[in-house]
């Protein structure tokens, strides 16, 4: 036993893990800055990630042509060859359109919102590397004025907040994250004050702390409520997918679809005029 | 050339993951990279050079992730400590230790990261989505773990992170 006290090993494994236990206790709170040493290491990642991302997009527009042939070889039999050449030519015009649209699309969002904040375009460069969060990483840092706690959008909904930020990428937490919380409220009766929480599943969101004699219903579109003053208000978070009473019986909680699809999403918008308060009250202490 | 090479592997895995294997999710969830080069250098190594190989890989994985910044490191380290304990009792020839190393491996470092998690937070809410991710996990991790130990069995022997020749 005394044997094995003498271990040096013994030893430098026990120091090592109070030292991990104190700093992973030190990091688990809000940072209001990340280290010189985690800049560094993002920012190695964002050449090539920018470079995946964008290859990517450029892989799928081009096999988009070639993913329909099943659908050109029975347009075949119907359409004399020269048609067959059209058919071919409009495949790729589509996925232009498709590209089109969505800019467009944004370019309308972007318009009508700019009077409310100021947006910032973002391309997706990554997702997180784990299973445990839920997060991206947007091609935007603070070289072009993205700053921790602002919050991120897209023209479908609510999709998080930038958790921390580097030179040139920014790591957004996604509402989906087990760590999230946003204020809520059911946009049909703008009368239910809740919290919709993520579960670490891209595709269910929990709505909780709702009263028992609230009128929620399946179908009811979810919105921010702005009181939890990181997200401004009004912005769609989801909608109701079912509605259960807690064991208490004084709290309903709800299942929410979210309104952003976050397995397809590619580009978002940071919203750089909003700043939570918590940041600020972090810097005054 | 073999360090370089060790220090690459896991950067290199963080970017798969974050990049490649994000598209290719199952149900969400995409393989531990980093965790299965960890098993395999503990399994071709001792328990002391494994866990602090690993311990090295999951800080790397922190720092990018920039969030409980010891949490991956410490489980990784203490689930290659475990791996390098009983490396010398197996047959690493055998394609399937290793890829069953994995599954093992997999299922530890859950393990551990539900304890550290319990010690450090007091609590750690586990539910039927986290239990799917674990599984999926285990059953994606042990399928890339078929190529890549292949090619890290060679690599240990006759290639570029080989040591003394031969495997310990």
């Amino acid at each position: 036993m005394l044997k094995f006290f003498k271990n040096r090993f013994f030893w430098a494994l026990l120091l090592v893990i109070v030292i991990s236990l104190v700093v992973m206790n030190l990091t688990a709170a809000q940072r209001s800055n990340i280290t010189f040493v985690e800049k560094i290491i993002r920012d190695t990642y964002v050449p090539l990630q920018s470079g995946v991302s964008s290859f990517r997009s450029n892989w799928d527009r081009r096999t988009a042509v070639f993913n329909d042939k099943s659908q050109l070889q029975q347009q075949i039999k119907l359409l004399e060859e020269k048609n067959n050449q059209l058919a071919l030519e409009n495949q790729a015009l589509q996925e232009y359109k498709q590209e089109s649209f969505r800019l467009h699309k944004m370019l309308n969002f972007y318009n009508a919102n700019r009077e409310n904040y100021d947006l910032l375009p973002a391309h997706l460069i990554a997702r997180s590397p784990n299973n445990w969060y839920e997060s991206i990483t947007i091609g935007r840092g603070s070289r072009q004025g993205v700053q921790k706690g602002m919050p991120v959008i897209s023209p479908s909904g609510l999709v998080g907040r930038v958790e921390s930020v580097s030179e040139n990428s920014a790591q957004v937490s996604l509402i989906t994250d087990r760590e999230m919380a946003v204020g809520a409220i059911i946009q049909r009766t703008r009368e239910t004050n809740g919290i919709v929480e993520g579960l670490g599943d891209s595709d269910q969101l929990r709505m909780i702390n709702i009263p028992y004699y609230s009128k929620i219903n399946e179908g009811d579109r979810i919105v921010s409520s702005g009181l939890s003053t990181i997200y401004p208000p009004g912005i769609n978070i989801g909608t109701v997918t079912e509605v259960t009473p807690e064991p208490n019986g004084l709290l309903l909680t709800a299942m929410i679809k979210p309104a952003v699809d976050f397995n397809k999403l590619e580009e978002v918008f940071v919203i750089t005029s909003y700043h939570p308060v918590e940041v600020f009250e972090e810097e005054e202490e | 050339m073999r360090i370089l090479v060790l220090i690459l592997l896991p950067w290199l895995a963080i970017f798969l993951q974050s990049t490649i294997f994000s598209f290719l999710s199952i149900k969400g969830t995409t393989p531990d990279l980093v965790l299965v080069f960890v098993t395999f250098f503990a399994l071709f190594n001792t328990a002391e050079k494994g866990s602090g190989y690993a311990f090295f890989c999951g800080l790397l994985e922190d720092l990018y992730m920039g969030r409980f910044i010891g949490l991956n490191a410490l489980s990784k380290g203490l689930t290659a400590y475990i791996v390098g304990r009983v490396q010398g009792n197996v047959f690493k020839e055998n394609l399937f230790v290793g890829v069953f190393a994995v599954l093992i491996a997999t299922a530890l470092n859950y393990l551990f990261l539900f304890l550290i998690s319990i010690v450090v937070f007091d609590v750690f809410h586990i539910d039927t989505g986290m239990l799917h991710h674990i599984l999926y996990q285990a059953v994606y991790n042990t399928i890339v773990a078929i190529p890549l130990y292949i090619w890290y069995f060679y690599s240990s022997n006759r290639g570029v992170l080989r040591t003394s020749g031969r495997v310990k």
